[in-house]
Parts: structure tokens; C-alpha cells; sequence
């Protein structure tokens, strides 16, 4: 037919409620798209620190030189503030005297899943707003395209002969709602996908890591004595 | 503040860039099949409202279109084979130069003026149609009054017009530019069976779109209810002006 239409043309046409709601999936494909670039460079750095850091720690390098370089630092990364905590502690404890070595290890324990929680939550940060994005954005595309076809039907009832030609703007204007509904879905659920399955394998090498150092001060707080 | 900004910068910078570039690639996309369909109507509806105009409007329109062509064809032809003979003889290289950006300069004064003659006699054949078109009606209104018998038959050719406007608003697809109050006049002409074998525009509603979509539904129509006397078809449905003004436009 001679009439192609524009997607910005039928954008433009839509009823108040259908721009609504692309303004509302527009927003929501934006800010997710800003989480996942944020995210992806912030887990992409955390796991290069990783790796520099325990090089670092495994270098043999003393423990007592390492915590003092770490301490003058202001930002410290997530395995780092673990390794400060932990040892903070230790020296704490060890010092009072006294304190038999079960009680230190608890008490380095502790401190140390403290700041592992911590860590987790900033490495989780956003990505339970992709899960939403992810799960409901289709949804509410959704929305404005019942709501587009439900006025272009009634709008039908008006038209004594009704042909494809009549209906199929407002339809092909109300699925622009739904495309634009998984467009910002798919990015979301992949991202959340991607990240979260990051964040335990970041979790899992910093759990690793607490065993490690713990088994590491066990043995000095027992030599200790 | 700054944490947050150097924090979300870059993503909220590559986030926005992406879908700039995704919006101008859907249009990128959408748009040549747009403008393609377009171009390859505009010619087309310009060639059959010609060759439709030719047969009926030949007693008067004739004579101007004869004129213009008949004056520019032959300055055209000499034009066009000139500059090929002063490139043969290789010596006078830069004479043979100017003399052909004459030549091209002359060919194109001639095609402007050419494209400007017909587009005079369009637009006369199209007044004089429009004209003829206005007595046609001014003449039918003064049989009806005359004639009482002929009350009747209006009004019977009144319901017809109906059901032919109804049949056109049916088949008119809504171009997404249609306001309310747009109006395109159109001629059409029908073979008795009700067949639709011209349509042409006489009055512009202003938005090119808009009278394409009016005349696209009377061709899409294709064929009309109408009187079986061949005396009432005559007088009112072998060529008629129909008025297109769609009064319940979506919004």
C-alpha cells in the first residue's frame, strides 16, 4: 500500500496511555542499560584487583609489611578490606594478653565475614533492578499494547465496513509498546544473568581467600605460643 | 558527587549513545522503505491522470499542448546531436569545449523551458477540466429545477452517491498526517458496470499523502453500486466529483 508509516510517526500518534507507557520502558531500558555497563566495568575491574592483589599476597611477601601499605591506602578493593579486616583484628586480639588462640580465630573469623557481606552486597548493587527490569518490563509493554488495540477496536465499532486498512495502524502503533517492552527486557535478563553468575564466582574466590588467610594466622597464633 | 559521576559517567554516556544509535538505525532502516513506495507512486499518478486527460479534454486543452511541443522538439533535437560532431576533429580541442558547454547550456534552457511549457498546459488542461466539470453540475442543478420529474431521480442518484462515498470511506487506509477538515476533491469516471476507470485529483487538500490515500481508496474500491438506467448512470455517475472529507477521522 502506498503508505508506509515511520515507527517515530507512530510513536508520535499514539494515545496518551501507550506513550505513557514508552516513556515508562524508555526510562527503564536506559537506566538498565546503565546498570550493565556499570556493572561490567566495575565486576571487570574488581576481578583484575583480585588477581593483583593475591600475586601480591602469595609473593611472600610479610604480612605485617602488606597490612601497613594496605592501611596508608584511602580506597581499598573488596578482597583488600577483607585481608585489613581480618588482620586488624589478629592484632587486636593477639596483643591482649591472655587470649587463647580459639578465641582470636573466631574473633578474625568474624570480622572477616562481616566485611565479606559487605563485599557481596556491593557487588550485588543493581542487579536486583535488572532482575525487575528483566521480568516485568514485557509486562507492561504488554500493557500498552492491549490497551492500543482495545481503543482501535472500539474505534472500529464506528465504521460501518471494517477492512485490514482500518485497524492495522493502531495495532501495528499499540505493538510498538511490546517490542520496545522486550527490547528492554532481553539486555536486563541477560545482564542479570551474566552478573549475578560473576559475583558468585567473585564470591567464591573471596570465601576461598578468608579460608586461606585464616588457616594462614591459625598457624602463626599457634606458633605464637 | 564526584565518586558518582566518575562512577556512572562513562556507562550513563555509553547507555544514552546506544540508543541514539539503535533509534538512528531503525529510522535508517524504515525509511527507504518509505520513501520507495512513494517515489514509485508519484510518477505513476501523474502518468495516468495524463493519459486519461487527453481523450476528454481534447477540444480545448489540445491546441496549448500541441503548441509547446511541437516549438521545443525540434530545438532539442539539433542540441543533442551537435555536441557530438565538434568532438571529432581533435585540433581544435578547446574550441570543441566551449562550443559543447554552449550546446549543454542550450539543451538545458531548452529542457527547463520544455518542463515548463507542459507544466503550463497541465495545469490549463487541469483548470479547463475543473471548469467543464463546474458547468457539468451548474447545468444538472438547472435540468433538475426545470423538470419536476427530475427531483426524483436526484434523489435517487443522492443515495447512490452515498453508497459509493461510504464505499470509499471503507476502503480509505488513514494516512497517519489526516486531520480533521482535510478535504481532496477527485474526479472519477465509471463504465456502466459501475467500474472504476480514471480517478483524478482536482482540488488538493493540501497534504500530498492525504490525496494519494483519497484517490488509493476510490482505485481500491474499484467498483461502485449504480443505477441501472443508462440514462441516470449518464447524467451522474460517468464522470462525477466526489468530495472527500472524512468527518470521523480517529482522533
Amino acid at each position: 500500500m502506498p503508505e508506509q508509516l515511520s515507527i517515530f510517526e507512530l510513536i508520535a500518534n499514539a494515545s496518551a496511555l501507550v506513550q505513557m507507557v514508552m516513556g515508562v520502558l524508555l526510562m527503564a531500558s536506559l537506566s538498565s542499560w546503565v546498570m550493565i555497563f556499570q556493572r561490567w566495568i566495575f565486576l571487570r575491574r574488581v576481578s583484575v584487583e583480585v588477581d593483583t592483589f593475591e600475586d601480591h599476597f602469595w609473593s611472600g611477601i610479610d604480612l605485617r609489611e602488606l597490612y601497613r601499605e594496605l592501611d596508608a591506602e584511602d580506597v581499598l578493593t573488596g578482597i583488600e578490606d577483607m585481608f585489613v579486616a581480618g588482620f586488624k583484628e589478629y592484632t587486636r586480639l593477639s596483643d591482649q594478653s591472655g587470649a587463647d588462640t580459639e578465641a582470636i580465630m573466631q574473633g578474625v573469623q568474624r570480622a572477616m565475614r562481616v566485611s565479606l557481606n559487605r563485599q557481596e552486597e556491593k557487588l550485588e548493587t543493581h542487579l536486583a533492578f535488572l532482575a525487575t527490569v528483566g521480568s516485568t518490563s514485557p509486562y507492561i509493554g504488554l500493557f500498552g499494547t492491549v490497551w492500543g488495540i482495545m481503543n482501535s477496536f472500539r474505534s472500529l465499532a464506528n465504521m460501518s465496513q471494517a477492512t485490514l486498512a482500518t485497524v492495522a495502524p493502531g495495532i501495528s502503533e499499540a505493538l510498538v509498546a511490546t517490542a520496545m517492552g522486550l527490547f528492554a527486557a532481553i539486555p536486563a535478563v541477560i545482564g542479570y544473568n551474566r552478573f549475578s553468575a560473576r559475583v558468585e564466582v567473585l564470591m567464591k574466590r573471596y570465601e576461598t581467600f578468608s579460608e586461606e588467610f585464616t588457616a594462614i594466622l591459625y598457624r602463626a597464633a599457634h606458633a605464637k605460643r | 558527587m564526584i565518586w558518582t559521576v566518575r562512577q556512572y559517567g562513562l556507562p550513563f554516556l555509553l547507555a544514552v549513545s546506544l540508543h541514539l544509535a539503535l533509534a538512528a538505525w531503525i529510522r535508517g532502516v524504515w525509511q527507504p522503505d518509505r520513501a520507495d513506495p512513494l517515489d514509485a507512486f508519484k510518477p505513476k499518478m501523474v502518468h495516468s491522470t495524463l493519459l486519461v486527460l487527453e481523450p476528454k479534454a481534447q477540444p480545448k486543452p489540445a491546441p496549448p499542448k500541441a503548441q509547446p511541443q511541437n516549438q521545443q522538439k525540434p530545438q532539442a533535437a539539433p542540441a543533442k546531436t551537435e555536441p557530438v560532431k565538434p568532438a571529432r576533429p581533435d585540433p581544435a580541442v578547446e574550441a570543441a569545449r566551449r562550443k559543447a558547454e554552449q550546446e549543454e547550456a542550450a539543451r538545458l534552457n531548452a529542457a527547463r523551458d520544455k518542463a515548463r511549457a507542459e507544466e503550463a498546459a497541465r495545469q490549463q488542461r487541469l483548470q479547463a477540466l475543473a471548469e467543464t466539470a463546474f458547468l457539468n453540475s451548474i447545468e444538472d442543478e438547472s435540468q433538475d429545477l426545470a423538470q419536476d420529474a427530475a427531483d426524483e431521480a436526484e434523489t435517487v442518484a443522492q443515495s447512490y452517491r452515498y453508497g459509493i462515498y461510504q464505499r470509499v470511506v471503507a476502503n480509505w487506509s488513514r494516512p497517519p498526517s489526516a486531520r480533521n477538515g482535510m478535504q481532496a476533491r477527485l474526479q472519477v469516471e465509471l463504465v456502466p458496470t459501475g467500474d472504476v476507470v480514471a480517478v483524478m485529483l482536482i482540488e488538493s487538500s493540501g497534504s500530498a499523502v492525504f490525496d494519494q490515500s483519497a484517490e488509493a481508496a476510490v482505485k481500491k474500491a474499484g467498483r461502485f453500486e449504480v443505477p441501472k438506467e443508462n440514462a441516470l448512470f449518464e447524467r451522474y455517475f460517468r464522470r462525477f466529483t466526489l468530495l472527500f472529507k472524512p468527518e470521523d477521522l480517529l482522533r
